[in-house]
């Protein structure tokens, strides 16, 4: 499959980590890439449900640009937040709603895009892509 | 002991892995593997029915099952269940909806399971029972609101060890306080007959419910005791094959033992499973492991202390050798995911007891449960791990 550049990039990043605490340690730096949402806008409209850890998503669409705001306790998930930022900011609406939430298996972050209590990325990467759907319409 | 179990010659992220998630599910000996894939391979067909050789064998394996547990825990009924949740339901059904009215109170406490509070509710908004719930603190039930809650209670509903603390509640009070005030008694025994041998005559309880995957046996399946009195006030509620006497367009008639709660085909490769569970468990020395066990926990959780983490379990004499506890800044989900890359398997989140996280003031805590097959050695490379991660999150 193919990638955006900026995302083949990322896979390549993890790709070339054996180790998987050192992988889960360069996923944390990436926390530092979300252009974080301020604790007062942290509302139950942009509430990432079903996420072990509490965590927020808030999407804009700003002359004709993807853009979103984030921010969760988990420094990991919001280290998916920081790629999923990466991914989507800056591109147009189109571009994200072709993009596929595969990536994240492909780089080795996660085992599992199954939505469940224990994996919030597959329900970010989702709310991402309803928003920004919604917002088009 | 590690050799019975096959998934221990596995590596996770390159290490041995190190499995302390034992109050979640445990893990299979070769033996119970073997059963149920025996079961498949040369026993299979349903069980109760046909008179060919193999349902007779298929019967004979299930019914074992019922006879080991009856004879372990020296109880008269055993109900066959998908394990303690729907034993619980089960109870609250069957039992609950016939023999209570609204107004009458069923006691619970703070530190249930959902699966001891969740059917309660669903049971009040049924018939408008009334739920009063027992607080707890550091650990210990308040027995002196116990006795307050009691006045006039129909049912009381206990965990007998919780799954969150590891802390064993004193049932055998609660029981005795309980019978005096005339009120039937459940004990959720899911956490308690992994770790301790339980005599359920002698216990006094009505019902006690645990699940099979606990205790070294296969998911899918578990059980409720019944005494004799409350199996005499129990009407069945799910109908269907295998639970009827005769049936004709007119109506039906029940079986008169526990087949008339087991409708429909039963868990029959995981009541051969669990049999051979019993028969392994039986040749085990629960007390003494679990003296090891409760040794190796506390001198973790006195290092996890130390490392300026919170811990929650009391560890008191007769408590599950389970350690939870949250760190002051590191998030229980970043802290298992850096163990899990270390090959050390716990658990966080609010273990599906998220009134005791409410009062324990935190979302979720990170546990490490400890069973008969975990030695000093996983408690140091847990250890280290933990070391590994305090440093990469400094």
């Amino acid at each position: 499959m193919s990638w955006p550049a900026s995302i083949q990039e990322i896979i390549e990043e993890f790709q070339e980590i054996e180790d998987q605490f050192e992988r889960l340690e360069v996923l944390m730096d990436f926390s530092s890439e979300v252009d974080e949402l301020p604790l007062e806008e942290w509302n139950d409209s942009n509430l990432v449900r079903g996420c072990q850890s509490v965590a927020h998503i808030e999407v804009e669409i700003r002359d004709g640009k993807v853009w979103m705001k984030a921010a969760a306790d988990a420094k990991m998930v919001q280290g998916l937040q920081g790629i999923l930022s990466i991914a989507v900011n800056g591109s147009s609406p189109q571009s994200v709603l072709e993009l596929t939430p595969a990536f994240a298996e492909e780089a080795g972050i996660l085992v599992s895009l199954t939505p469940s209590r224990s994996n919030g990325f597959r329900t970010m990467f989702d709310m991402v892509q309803n928003s920004v759907k919604e917002s088009i319409q | 002991m590690k050799q019975d179990f096959p998934i221990f010659s596995r590596e996770i992220n390159g290490r041995p892995l190190v499995y302390l998630d034992n109050a979640a599910t445990t893990q299979k000996p070769s033996c119970v593997i073997d059963a149920m894939s025996d079961y498949y391979s040369s026993s299979n067909a349903n069980v109760h029915r046909a008179v060919h050789t193999l349902a007779g064998e298929a019967t004979e394996g299930y019914e074992e099952c019922r006879r080991l547990l009856k004879q372990r825990y020296n109880c008269d009924y055993a109900v066959i269940t998908s394990g303690t949740t729907e034993a619980i339901n089960l109870a609250a059904r069957a039992w609950g909806e016939y023999n209570l009215n609204a107004g009458d109170a069923i006691v619970l406490t703070e530190m249930e399971h959902h699966s001891d509070i969740v059917p309660w509710q669903m049971l009040a908004e049924r018939i408008a029972v009334e739920l009063r719930f027992v607080p707890f603190e550091n650990g210990l039930l308040d027995m002196a609101a116990l006795d307050v809650a009691l006045q006039d209670a129909k049912l009381v509903c206990v965990v007998h060890t919780s799954n969150v603390l590891g802390v064993r509640n004193p049932v055998e009070e609660i029981i005795a306080k309980s019978k005096k005030v005339g009120a039937r008694v459940l004990i959720d025994a899911a956490q308690a007959v992994p770790h301790e041998m339980i005599d359920f005559k002698e216990l006094g309880a009505d019902f006690l419910a645990f699940s099979a995957h606990k205790m070294c046996g296969p998911t899918g399946i578990g059980a409720l005791l019944v005494s004799g009195g409350a199996f005499s006030e129990m009407k069945p509620f799910m109908g269907g094959g295998d639970m009827i006497e005769t049936v004709t367009l007119q109506g039906s008639t029940y079986q008169s033992n526990e087949h008339k709660f087991e409708a429909g085909t039963p868990r029959i490769a995981e009541g051969f499973g669990w049999a051979a569970a019993l028969e392994w468990i039986s040749k085990i020395d629960l007390k003494s492991h679990h003296s090891r066990l409760l040794e190796i926990a506390r001198g973790v959780s006195k290092q996890l202390s130390e490392k300026g983490m919170t811990v929650y379990s009391t560890l008191n004499p007769g408590d599950a050798a389970v350690v939870s506890f949250t760190h002051p800044t590191i998030h229980p989900e970043d802290f298992a995911r850096l163990l899990d890359a270390q090959g050390i398997a716990v658990r966080t989140g609010h273990h599906c007891a998220q009134p005791l996280m409410d009062k324990l003031g935190v979302n979720g805590t990170i546990r490490a449960s400890f069973y008969l097959y975990n030695d000093a050695s996983d408690a140091e490379i847990f250890l280290a791990g933990i070391d590994r991660v305090l440093e990469a999150m400094a």
